[in-house]
């Protein structure tokens, strides 16, 4: 079985505790239950979509705000730097204005 | 229960878990020499200089102070400063001599030379290792005990299992009446605000957040993107994906006690309760902040592996990632993998780590002290002149 970590109920994003294959499905423990389909192959300890993530939403882990989607993001599918930006202490931007 | 350890007493009525001899440089055109010093004598650490010569106004108050710190620790028993004129090496001496511990010190151009002033030093070494050995360990309660907060390495894994482990542990020395400092600035981005509601009072709250603006600023200022540099490439890999993730799960370090200081980099907590400590986020300049604030142990979660201890301050390394117990066991102590293989509950898993940890502080050695994988760098805040 291939887990992924729920932390609060709100969340929209899981962490994997066991590596996933492309397919696979994926239940959740923690403060959810259920199960979604990987979309990709995805790495123990990253994060999988639990719902479908508008570009420009937030990302929720720990029921708090860990940064925004640059991009559509399908439920299942791998969420990691290629897709989310931090919102925070970023320089870059303040520069660019 | 009132829960004890068995550590060294000092002087200034505080208590070692560990019986070292410091050998420390007054600034760092002196390490050869304490290498060669601390090299040839049991029980003694090697403790590097950074910089001092061409330092100025705060910057070098900092350094000299932390140099201070790293000496005035409880888990040193004893100092051989070694220092290029003595003019510099008294400044020191006199930060460190009032704690009553035997400090001896060696002066390369007095002494004339490198061999000569390594002879001297390790002569200097050997009277106070003779001398320190006579100190037996007693029982004394938790409350004698500075705990530090420490992360490095973190993955998805150190916020859901390691983290909130050392969280019990740090809950559990303050309801003892005994002092924790978490540290590392810039990894409270984004969980900020949740922190700051555990402040004891509001001068405390501002004071904590006061802090962590100044430190962004610092970035925005600088026009750079943090992203560059934390999360790290191995955090990265390890899923992290932002350093607001990263932060969220990093505070669950500190547990859940009220926030009742905030310090300066290597300055030493001088309340019982939590602290945090403003301080950058690598593990050796961090953990040299914490030593030199007192800190006796550390407790220092790791995701996909970082080895490093201090030669102060005892390092307890803890993962809760199963690749890493399977792969980098050498250098973790404290495995809390059933929280997410057996969903071992939280408290279940802290409450084996302190009992580890109370072990620690009686004299169990730790992989980073077996190993000697220890280093101590002083943060630099300054240009040298």
């Amino acid at each position: 079985m291939v887990r992924a970590f729920v932390l609060n109920a709100s969340d929209n994003v899981a962490t994997l505790i066991d590596p996933a294959a492309r397919g696979a499905a994926v239940s959740f423990v923690g403060q959810s239950s259920g199960s979604i389909t990987a979309t990709s192959d995805i790495a123990f300890g990253h994060k999988i979509a639990v719902q479908p993530i508008r570009r420009g939403d937030q990302i929720i882990k720990y029921g708090k705000v860990i940064g925004q989607a640059t991009q559509d993001i399908a439920a299942g599918a791998h969420v990691h730097v290629h897709n989310v930006e931090a919102l925070r202490a970023r320089g870059d931007k303040r520069k660019a204005v | 229960m009132n829960a004890t350890f068995w550590g060294y007493p000092r002087p200034d009525g505080s208590v070692g878990i560990r019986n070292h001899v410091a050998v420390i440089s007054v600034m760092d055109n002196c390490n050869p020499v304490t290498r060669g010093v601390a090299n040839a004598v049991k029980g003694a650490v090697y403790l590097p200089g950074s910089y001092i010569r061409g330092q100025l106004g705060e910057d070098r108050a900092i350094t000299l102070r932390v140099t201070a710190g790293l000496c005035l620790n409880p888990n040193i028993a004893g100092v051989v400063l070694i220092g290029l004129e003595p003019v510099t090496m008294g400044e020191l001496f006199d930060l460190i001599a009032p704690s009553g511990k035997p400090v001896e010190a060696v002066n390369i151009q007095g002494a004339g030379g490198t061999i000569n002033s390594i002879a001297m030093g390790i002569r200097a070494a050997m009277r106070i290792a003779r001398e320190v050995s006579k100190i037996a360990r007693r029982e004394f309660p938790l409350s004698m005990l500075t705990l530090g907060l420490e992360c490095g390495g973190s993955d998805t894994t150190s916020g859901l299992a390691s983290n909130p482990s050392i969280g019990i542990v740090a809950d559990k020395v303050v309801a003892a009446g005994g002092k924790a400092i978490i540290t590392e600035t810039s990894e409270f981005f984004g969980a900020e605000h949740l922190f700051a509601e555990r402040a004891a009072d509001r001068a405390v709250g501002r004071q904590f957040l006061d802090a962590i603006n100044a430190a962004e600023e610092d970035i925005m200022k600088q026009g750079v993107d943090l992203r560059g540099s934390n999360p790290t490439p191995d955090n990265i890999r390890g899923g992290l994906t932002t350093i607001e993730e990263k932060a969220l799960g990093a505070m669950a370090k500190s547990g859940c006690s009220p926030l009742v200081g905030v310090l300066e980099y290597g300055d030493r907590a001088k309340r019982a309760g939590l602290h945090f400590m403003a301080g950058p986020a690598p593990a050796v300049e961090s953990i040299t902040g914490l030593a030199a604030a007192g800190c006796q142990l550390a407790m220092f979660s790791t995701g996909v592996g970082n080895p490093i201890g201090h030669p102060v301050m005892t390092v307890i390394k803890v993962s809760g990632n199963r690749n890493t117990i399977d792969t980098f066991s050498d250098n973790v102590d404290f495995d809390v993998t059933s929280v997410l293989e057996k969903n071992e509950p939280i408290e279940a898993a802290g409450a084996r780590l302190f009992d580890y940890g109370l072990g620690v502080c009686s004299g169990e050695l730790t992989t980073a002290e077996i190993l000697d994988v220890q280093e101590s760098a002083i943060s630099r805040f300054g240009l040298s002149m």
